[in-house]
């Protein structure tokens, strides 16, 4: 009877320990351990933001893409639903690898080889991105022992409109050019991570599901740019740069009254889909990293600022020569003339070398790099485009204008000696076409989040009186008789509008100090004189058969009438001033 | 101890105005057992609703847990067919998207033997003058043709889409000769907003 008693309360406390041990001492560990195989750790995606245009046109998005993995050791016979729904039907594995070939556009043999490398392996990797198509077809085939992965990835609706400009990202999501690398900031997002606990079939349990990170979406950036009117321009350049056998051309739009650019176009532009087919010279955005010497469309400046300082007027007079000697500078006109009475207006409309030149005498030359400098020319622009080029005003690495040659002194006041880019030139233009006040450039309109708030708008400005209004407009009718009785007035007429332009045909330098022969035509202007509106400028580098500023009339002319159109300006009502050219 | 029970009731504190007449010794007796039969039916009533309650508790709870366990697969059926219907909308919006592009449209356009005009033209109300120079467009002098190499979207390859087949030309309207003076004849029709 004790016997039994003192057995029952033996094996009683056995028990108990052990009960002890399980419930309390080893409770957190064995608690964790059952956590561990039932729960289930995701990732949450924080989706990068769009990319937009002025009116909300979406140029980059973000879509889901699926990696296809296999595991080879499990490549074997299965068996599948019946195709009318019912019963079990056998698949061998050469079927299944025929059939997802077929789905993936793959070469049977292709996909044998993946899963058959090392029949031993857990894992091979079949494709790293396929669409949701294809992804959708794959899993419809009931493979066991397929995987898959969503991962992220970029799309560009527009392909190559706005390319340049818009950027793209590499194939691990990093960005890599334009707006997506100088707006990465903005629109990066942030993953998050969740912890749900899962049943034995993978439901979900109730209530279990805790987020240990929420997942952020990136902003949006909203671009200055008109996409209908930047494609317009591409495909007018594109046509143009072809036809004269050129090698590349840009074209830039700005808002006058804003400083707003509408479109930045180029050609070639990289297609950011697909980024491999575009040479890599081309895959940036040269209108702003790309800087050249502008030739005679710098003229308009140089008379913007002789008129301000008071050191010349539209009919100041002077005796231009073929060839004009000073100091040790030989200025040439691009055409031979005898000397001729031009006034300032005439030496723009015909585009005068040894005018220009001999006009800028009654100015000094610090003078002169006074009103470089509030152009804004030789630094970057407002906007901090990556890769942004700040253009050189003082070339050669000398110590300042006066301590530069003559020739160079003489080479400045018609565009040679000296670099821009396509965006600084545009800026300079727009101030001139509104009354004197340069606005900041502006490509980008701030950072759209969620919630609704904008962050890093550009600062409200006032612009930046650069020149008085009146040397403004008369600088602007002055270019007018380019457009009217210039030697490309015939491709720049626009029916029922006022046009205001510039030509310009610069010598490239051959990158070792001398002019190799090679030019870069230009055209920049804008309209409707009366009021302007619409600043347009116009580059294309290296043509062939035509080698003067007629290579970039045309495109002037269709660029400017389409956004003269898309924005409704009125045509002009008062006729021009009829300045004099001679005297 | 003092044993209560044998105590007289009159000495326990009788009321002083009792009579004394009639000293008869009272003594405390057992009280009486309750009537067994009545005593004995609430019990069973008890022990029925606790014991019931329990089932019904129990029975409440294994409902709840079979319908949140429902529900959870429910969500989980739903959440499936969600991502379904979000990838199907990812597909069909990335086709919207591409077919939307200018390059799409302009080609489409171009295909149907539209001609964008290079001509602007306004119609000012107020006095019903014609603004700019109308001119019909033909294609020799429209502005830009579309030129997949020139601007490329590779989300169009390998071809765009098709447009409708362009009408018989027989079938169209015939091209009215464009008058270029359009005179305004009585008041302008305008909205009466105060």
């Amino acid at each position: 009877m004790t016997i039994a008693v003192l057995i029952i309360v033996a094996v009683v406390s056995v028990f108990c320990v052990r009960l002890v041990d399980i419930q309390i001492v080893q409770a957190d560990s064995l608690n964790a351990i059952s956590l561990a195989s039932r729960s289930d750790s995701t990732v949450t995606l924080g989706t990068r933001g769009d990319i937009v245009d002025a009116n909300g046109v979406v140029l980059a998005t973000s879509i889901l893409r699926y990696a296809i993995e296999a595991d080879p050791s499990a490549v074997a016979e299965f068996e599948r639903p019946g195709p009318d729904g019912t019963g079990e039907v056998k698949v061998s594995a050469e079927q299944a690898i025929g059939e997802l070939a077929s789905v993936m556009g793959l070469e049977p043999s292709v996909v044998t080889a993946i899963v058959t490398a090392d029949p031993t392996s857990r894992y091979a990797l079949i494709s790293k991105s396929v669409d949701v198509t294809t992804y959708n077809a794959i899993r419809a085939l009931d493979i066991p022992w397929l995987y898959y992965k969503a991962d992220q990835s970029r799309t560009y609706p527009d392909g190559s409109v706005a390319g340049n400009l818009v950027g793209f990202v590499g194939a691990d999501g990093s960005a890599l050019a334009g707006t997506e690398l100088t707006q990465n900031a903005c629109l990066a997002g942030s993953d998050g991570s969740e912890v749900t606990e899962t049943g034995e079939d993978g439901v979900a349990i109730p209530g279990s599901t805790v987020t240990l990170k929420k997942a952020v979406d990136g902003g949006k950036v909203q671009l200055t740019i008109n996409a209908d009117l930047q494609y317009f321009a591409q495909e007018a350049l594109a046509q143009r740069v072809t036809e004269v056998g050129a090698e590349s051309g840009t074209v830039v739009v700005t808002e006058a009254k804003t400083g707003k650019i509408l479109t930045a176009a180029e050609y070639p532009t990289v297609d950011p889909n697909n980024v491999d087919a575009t040479d890599p010279a081309f895959r940036g955005a040269k209108v702003f990293s790309d800087p050249f010497e502008p030739g005679s469309t710098f003229k308009s400046i140089t008379a913007a600022s002789l008129i301000d300082a008071g050191a010349a007027t539209p009919s100041s007079q002077v005796m231009a020569p073929y060839e004009y000697k000073s100091g040790s500078a030989v200025i040439h006109d691009s055409f031979f003339h005898p000397d001729m009475p031009w006034t300032l207006t005439g030496v723009i409309e015909q585009s005068s070398n040894t005018g220009i030149s001999m006009l800028s005498n009654n100015m000094s030359v610090d003078q002169r790099w006074d009103y470089m400098n509030k152009f804004h020319l030789g630094k970057p622009t407002e906007v901090g485009f990556v890769g942004e080029d700040s253009g050189d005003i003082l070339p050669g690495g000398v110590s300042g204008p006066t301590q530069l040659d003559d020739q160079t002194i003489y080479n400045t006041t018609f565009g040679q000696g000296l670099t821009v880019t396509a965006v600084q030139m545009a800026s300079a233009y727009q101030a001139i076409a509104n009354n004197g006040v340069r606005m900041p450039v502006q490509l980008f309109e701030g950072c759209k989040h969620e919630d609704g708030t904008v962050t890093d708008a550009p600062p409200t400005s006032t612009g930046e009186q650069v020149i008085s209004p009146q040397a403004a407009q008369d600088t602007v009718h002055m270019m007018e008789s380019v457009a009217t009785t210039g030697y490309a007035a015939d491709a720049l007429k626009i029916p029922g509008y006022r046009v205001s332009a510039k030509t310009g045909t610069a010598e490239m330098s051959n990158g070792s100090g001398a002019y190799g022969g090679a030019y870069l035509t230009s055209m920049a202007g804008m309209a409707p004189s009366d009021d302007p509106q619409y600043v347009v400028s116009v580059t294309i580098r290296k043509p062939v058969t035509i080698t003067s500023g007629l290579a970039a009339a045309p495109v002037f002319q269709k660029v400017l009438s389409q956004a003269l159109k898309t924005y409704r300006v009125q045509p002009s009502t008062v006729p021009a001033p009829d300045l004099p050219t001679t005297y | 101890m003092t044993n209560l029970a044998t105590v007289p009731i009159a000495r326990l504190g009788a009321p002083a105005s009792a009579p004394e007449a009639e000293p008869r010794r009272r003594w405390l007796r057992p009280a009486p057992d309750a009537v067994p039969r009545a005593r004995r039916r609430p019990r069973i009533v008890y022990a029925a609703v606790a014991i019931g309650g329990i089932a019904i508790i129990a029975l409440a709870q294994l409902l709840l847990t079979i319908g949140l366990s429902d529900g959870a697969y429910q969500v989980s059926a739903q959440q499936a067919k969600l991502k379904d219907l979000s990838r199907t909308n990812q597909a069909l919006s990335e086709q919207l998207t591409a077919f939307s592009s200018p390059q799409n449209l302009v080609q489409n356009a171009q295909a149907l033997g539209m001609v964008a005009n290079g001509n602007t033209v306004y119609l000012r109300l107020s006095d019903g003058a014609v603004l700019g120079s109308p001119a019909p467009a033909t294609s020799a002098n429209a502005p830009i043709t579309a030129n997949q190499a020139l601007v490329p979207n590779s989300l169009l390859q390998p071809e765009p889409v098709k447009a409708a087949p362009i009408p018989d030309a027989s079938s169209a309207p015939p091209a009215a000769a464009p008058d270029p003076s359009v005179p305004w004849q009585g008041a302008l029709p305008s909205p009466q907003t105060h």
